[in-house]
């Protein structure tokens, strides 16, 4: 495969003292060279929990109990310790979702791009300096202004600096956790805009978390849809858009008011997520689901190809086609 | 004055002093709201939104302007004409989460207002108050003892919005209560309160970021940018014909859940200026594509350049090719 990440079955757990909970439940994912895959789901989904799974960076009481990552045909969870210190910030970096907490707030925001070059590349502080002020001025930042601290900026222009601290050593794959989230939607589409042509320009790939639909028609190749740990449907933008098959995918779209479809009363999906302590058992979407089935309540769903590349995962559609195992 | 205006807002302005200088919130905003419907107020971050909302539901006093309420003027209230005007005008806040006393139960938050203004004789009375609003905004029974931090953001923000119904208000001001919600949370939460409009007559004023909600939600929609008016109309015709540059910008932002639209696109370049002693000019001229001379120097008036379409543009003709 030319996959350039490929995850399979992935399991994150987070122990407490309340009991584990379970943030990643088996997902698998790939993505190849030059792909943007959006990563699309509510909060507590368990998107952000597999991007830093990805960079090793899941926190300390949570535990990678099963499965791999390969990355370039490696598994970044074999890896040494300084190994993946290569790779995180370089190879494979993050945008953090929130730019107010994301910098330091005592250091220049010079500094802390230059902070990754100088860890990552050869090179001497002025060509580190060089190339700060080259990336900076790539997402729109004078040089006259990189001495100045994150405060001096608006959150517009903090994300700008997040998004060259990741972009500083073209990395392969960019993990972009919601973005935009926390900025106004003028500067969202400045921001998407800038993200989608740099990426092209450095033939990037990028895994975007969003919980927002209209970005990833706008920004991505491929989508997969996570409920409560688990890759629910899988498939290119025409299939989630246009051929949308699992109920929750369904329950989403009918749940968002439109600009561009009149809509009298919103379709919500009933309920609420369930708490990733108690895991309803068999599919993990049952409870709050219109087309529950006696079958549903008790076995998980195993994910099934509706159509070429486009994985569902939900027993209507291994029922239709009988290849129930 | 019309008798079925609930508000009315004339030259309303609402000025804070900050060590920069004067910051201009609210910058002279004049409209109506007529009884049952909606009125939905978009804008950006600062663009004073929240600030007018927080004025119109009496917990910001007016710099200048006048401010009627069901024809009577409320612009500066006495103590305790302020007191009986929260009765019929309430505000359901944005943060559910930081808006509720961390350490009273769900019934006792729910109670509080009823409680500050006497509106239950003996404790019968207010349990049998509270849990008929638990059962109005959809919050099971079984949750009246429970803390707000063992709740999730949509149950929180169905106890805000019980404490904003429990003195029976005609008027609502509704600050963003559902950007903090997942989207199939926030539908619920939208159709509650279109539910509870409809049966208690309610007249509210819409505030938030997404165009999107207040579609659906607004009668009448009004775009705000720095403290000032750029645009007013109906939902439908706003969204069928906006006049005003930045309405454009705003629409055009918008990311659409669809791959099958080719819109045009149009990215606003720049961003919002800062509200402190700002120019005598259009605000909005440092990033409008079409600003020409007038609009560095003089503020432009707010024209109705359709028939219940207002715009505050000095080319609102010549950009729409009127």
């Amino acid at each position: 495969m030319s996959d350039l990440l490929e995850i399979k079955d992935l399991v994150i757990r987070f122990d407490t003292e309340d009991g584990s909970v379970h943030a990643v439940n088996g997902i698998d994912l790939h993505i190849g060279s030059g792909e943007t895959l959006g990563l699309v789901g509510e909060t507590g989904a368990g998107k952000t929990t597999t991007a830093l799974g990805i960079l090793r960076l899941v926190p300390d009481s949570g535990k990678i109990c099963a499965g791999s990552i390969s990355y370039k045909n490696v598994d970044i969870l074999k890896m040494s310790d300084k190994n993946i210190l290569d790779i995180r910030g370089n190879e494979i970096s993050m945008i953090f979702q929130d730019p107010m907490t994301a910098l330091n707030p005592v250091m220049t925001i010079s500094a802390q791009v230059m902070e990754v070059i100088e860890r990552h590349q050869a090179c001497t502080r002025g060509e580190a300096r060089a190339r700060m002020i080259e990336i900076l001025g790539k997402v729109g930042i004078r040089p006259e202004r990189v001495d100045e601290y994150p405060h001096q900026f608006s959150g517009g222009m903090k994300q700008r600096v997040v998004i060259a601290i990741a972009l500083a050593c073209n990395p392969k794959l960019l993990l972009a956790d919601e973005p935009t989230t926390a900025l106004d939607v003028t500067i969202q589409a400045q921001v998407m805009r800038m993200i989608n042509d740099l990426k092209k320009e450095f033939g990037t790939s990028m895994i975007l978390i969003t919980h927002d639909l209209g970005i990833v028609a706008k920004s991505c190749d491929s989508v997969a849809i996570m409920y409560a740990g688990e890759i629910v449907e899988f498939g290119s933008l025409e299939d989630i858009f246009d051929r949308t098959s699992h109920p929750y995918t369904k329950g989403l779209f009918a749940s968002m008011p439109r600009l561009d479809v009149e809509t009298e009363r919103l379709m919500p999906i009933a309920g609420l997520m369930p708490d990733p302590m108690e895991l309803p058992l068999g599919c993990k979407f049952h409870p709050r689901c219109p087309h529950r089935m006696e079958i549903c309540t008790t076995d998980n769903p195993q994910g099934t190809e509706v159509n070429y590349g486009h994985l569902v995962k939900c027993h209507l559609h291994t029922t239709k086609n009988g290849d129930m195992d | 004055m019309h008798n079925n205006h609930i508000v009315e807002a004339k030259e309303l302005c609402k000025y804070f002093k900050t060590p920069h200088g004067q910051l201009h919130a609210v910058d002279g905003l004049s409209f109506q709201i007529a009884e049952h419907t909606v009125l939905g107020v978009v804008g950006e971050s600062g663009c004073g939104k929240s600030t007018l909302g927080r004025m119109l539901a009496g917990l910001h006093e007016v710099t200048s302007g006048s401010l009627y309420f069901e024809g009577q003027d409320v612009t500066n209230p006495s103590r305790k004409a302020k007191k009986s005007l929260y009765r019929r005008r309430q505000m359901i806040f944005q943060d559910p989460s930081s808006s509720l006393d961390p350490r009273q139960c769900v019934s006792d938050l729910i109670a509080e207002p009823m409680n500050v203004m006497k509106l239950y004789k003996g404790r019968r009375e207010r349990d049998a108050r509270v849990e008929e609003l638990m059962d109005i905004v959809g919050l099971a029974k079984r949750y009246a003892f429970s803390y707000p931090h063992e709740l999730d953001g949509g149950r929180r923000q169905r106890i805000g919005i019980a404490r904003a119904l429990a003195c029976d208000p005609k008027f609502i001001v509704c600050d963003e209560p559902v950007s903090a919600l997942d989207v199939s949370i926030q539908a619920q939460i939208l159709n509650l309160l279109q539910d509870l409009q409809y049966e208690k007559g309610l007249t509210y004023m819409f505030i938030t970021h997404d165009l999107s909600v207040v579609k659906h939600i607004s009668d009448e929609i009004l775009v705000m940018y720095l403290g000032c008016e750029m645009e007013h109309a109906t939902s439908i015709e706003l969204f069928e014909k906006p006049l005003h540059p930045y309405t454009k910008g705003l629409l055009s932002a918008i990311p659409i859940p669809s791959i099958h639209t080719n819109r045009e696109e149009f990215i606003m370049s720049g961003e919002v200026a800062s509200p402190i002693n700002p120019n005598s000019g259009c605000r909005f001229a440092s990033r409008c594509i079409f600003a020409d001379e007038p609009c560095y120097s003089e503020s432009p008036e707010v024209i109705e350049v359709l028939p219940r379409h207002f715009c505050a543009c000095h080319f609102a003709r010549e950009v729409n090719g009127m």
